[in-house]
C-alpha cells in the first residue's frame, strides 16, 4: 500500500491495523474534455470517505472505474488486494453494491419487493429480513411501482436494497441530491446504522457539508483530475483557521508576522486590518501577541476550507515542480 | 444517551483533545456515574459531527488512564473512580488550566502582581455575587 502518496497532507495521520479495501497506483484516463489522474490513492478500510470537488473534475470517472464500469487507459486499480485483467469477475462484483444520483429505469415497473426478489439472485448473501425491516423503518411502500412512490422514497428503496445486498464496500454517487431534509435525515441514519451493523466501507460523493460531518471519517478531495489529497475529516477542519489582526501601525511587525509558517493567504484591508488565511494559527496568534497585537481566530467555512486546500495543493506542487 | 459534549469550532486545540478533556472531566466530576454505558463510538462521531478516528482515540486515551473500560460484545462503560484519585486528577485538571490562563497572560505583557490582584479580585466579586 502507497501511504506516502496517498497521504501528502498529513503525514503524521495513522490508519490502525486497518487496510485498504481499494488501491489504485497511477491510475489514468482521457476523458473526451479532459484527462483523469494520475491517481494515486487507496481507500481505508471500515470507514466512510467523502469524496468531494467540482463538479466535472473526475469525480463519477473515478467512481465507474471502481465499479469496472469503465476501464482505465493506464495504471492499476485492485479491490480487496486483487487486482483485475478485463471484466471483474462476479464474486468480486458481489461484494460491491452501487447508489447513483439518478436510479435505473430498468426497475421503474417493478415494486420495491420484486425488485428486492431480483436483486436477491445477484447478490447470495441478500438479507431479505434486513430489506423488509429497512422498508418499514423509513416508510417505504413495498407493493407500489417504484415509478409511482416519490423520490425520497424511491431513494431510501436503493439505499436499503444496496444494504440488504450485505456488501463489503459501498459506492454512493451524490445519493442525496434533491433529497429533501426528512428523506436525507433517514438516509443518514441508515447509513450509520449500516456501518455499526457490520464490516463495511463507504465511499461517498457529496456537495453537501452536513453530510461530510455527519458521515465522513476521510475526506478526498478531486481538483481538475487530480487528488489533492486525503485526510481525516477532524484534521481538516482544523486544518487552516482565519486570522484577524487589528490595524497595526508598526510596519515592521506586520512583516515579521508575514514570516509566520503555514500562511496560505494574507488580506490587507482599507481600515489597516489584516485578514489571514493560515495552517498555524496557533503561531501566529502567540507571535502577535507577543507584540502586544491582538487577534481573532474563527474556524472557517467548508467552501473556504476547500480552496484553502486546493491552494496548498497547488503551492506543494509548484514547489516540488521548481526543485 | 446524551453526553454533554461541546465543540468550539473556533478554538485552536485541536478537536479530539476538546473531547477528550471534556469527557474526562464528566467521570471525574462524578457527573458520569460508574457503570454509564457510552455510545458507540460511531454513534458518538455523528452526534458530535466528528470522525470515528477522534472517538476511537479518545476512548483509548481514557482507557489507558483507566476511566473507561470496553466489554467485547457490550460497549464502553465508565469504570469507578476512587474518591482519592478524583481529587488528585480533579487538581491535575484545574492545574492545567491555571497554567494556560498563565502562559498567555504572561505572553501578553501581564505581570505576577496584576495577574494575583485580579485573581483577588475576580474571586471576590464571585463571593459577593452569590
Amino acid at each position: 500500500m502507497n501511504k506516502t502518496t496517498a497521504h501528502h497532507i498529513s503525514d503524521n495521520y495513522y490508519m490502525e491495523d486497518t487496510d485498504s479495501v481499494i488501491v489504485l497506483k497511477d491510475v489514468c484516463k482521457q476523458r473526451r474534455q479532459h484527462k483523469v489522474g494520475p491517481l494515486n490513492w487507496s481507500l481505508p478500510h471500515g470507514c466512510i470517505t467523502a469524496l468531494v470537488g467540482e463538479n466535472g473534475t473526475g469525480k463519477s470517472t473515478l467512481l465507474h472505474m471502481l465499479l469496472r464500469t469503465l476501464y482505465p487507459d493506464s495504471g492499476e486499480i485492485s479491490w480487496f488486494g486483487q487486482s483485475v485483467q478485463g471484466e471483474m469477475p462476479l464474486e468480486l462484483r458481489q461484494q460491491i453494491a452501487y447508489v447513483s444520483e439518478k436510479p435505473s429505469r430498468e426497475e421503474d415497473r417493478m415494486t420495491a419487493r420484486t425488485a428486492g426478489g431480483f436483486r436477491a439472485y445477484w447478490y447470495p448473501d441478500w438479507d431479505e429480513q434486513q430489506f423488509d425491516q429497512l422498508l418499514q423503518a423509513f416508510d417505504v411502500p413495498a407493493d407500489v411501482q417504484l415509478s409511482k412512490i416519490s423520490k425520497g422514497q424511491r431513494q431510501k428503496f436503493e439505499l436499503a436494497a444496496a444494504i440488504a445486498a450485505k456488501p463489503r464496500l459501498l459506492l454512493l454517487d451524490e445519493p442525496s441530491s434533491g433529497l429533501d431534509p426528512f428523506a436525507w435525515k433517514d438516509m443518514i441514519i441508515m447509513l450509520n446504522q449500516a456501518m455499526e451493523q457490520r464490516d463495511l466501507t463507504i465511499l461517498i460523493t457529496t456537495h453537501r457539508m452536513e453530510e461530510v460531518k455527519r458521515l465522513a471519517d476521510y475526506v478526498v478531495l478531486m481538483h481538475q483530475g487530480q487528488i489533492c489529497g486525503m485526510q481525516e475529516k477532524d484534521e481538516l477542519y482544523q486544518q487552516w483557521k482565519e486570522v484577524w489582526i487589528n490595524p497595526v501601525q508598526d510596519i515592521q511587525t506586520l512583516n515579521w508576522l508575514r514570516e509566520c509558517p503555514g500562511i496560505i493567504e494574507w488580506d490587507d484591508k482599507p481600515d489597516g486590518s489584516v485578514r489571514i488565511l493560515t495552517a498555524d494559527a496557533q503561531i501566529l496568534q502567540q507571535t502577535a501577541e507577543e507584540s502586544g497585537i491582538t487577534t481573532q481566530v474563527h474556524g472557517l467555512e467548508w467552501e473556504e476550507l476547500l480552496s484553502c486546500w486546493v491552494k496548498d495543493h497547488h503551492l506543494k506542487t509548484d514547489r516540488e515542480a521548481r526543485l | 444517551m446524551r453526553i454533554p459534549v461541546q465543540i468550539n469550532e473556533n478554538s485552536a486545540e485541536p478537536l479530539y483533545r476538546q473531547v477528550e478533556n471534556q469527557l474526562r472531566a464528566l467521570i471525574i466530576s462524578g457527573q458520569l456515574e460508574e457503570g454509564t454505558l457510552l455510545p458507540s463510538i460511531r454513534e458518538f462521531a455523528s452526534d458530535l459531527r466528528c470522525s470515528v478516528i477522534t472517538v476511537r482515540r479518545v476512548y483509548q486515551d481514557l482507557e489507558n488512564e483507566g476511566l473507561l473500560r470496553t466489554r467485547q460484545g457490550t460497549g464502553t462503560f465508565v469504570t469507578g473512580v476512587e474518591q482519592e484519585v478524583r481529587t488528585r486528577m480533579g487538581e491535575e485538571n484545574v492545574r492545567q488550566l491555571m497554567n494556560e490562563m498563565i502562559s498567555r497572560s504572561y505572553n501578553m505583557g501581564w505581570n505576577r502582581q496584576q495577574l494575583e490582584q485580579l485573581f483577588q479580585e475576580i474571586l471576590d466579586t464571585r463571593e459577593s455575587d452569590s
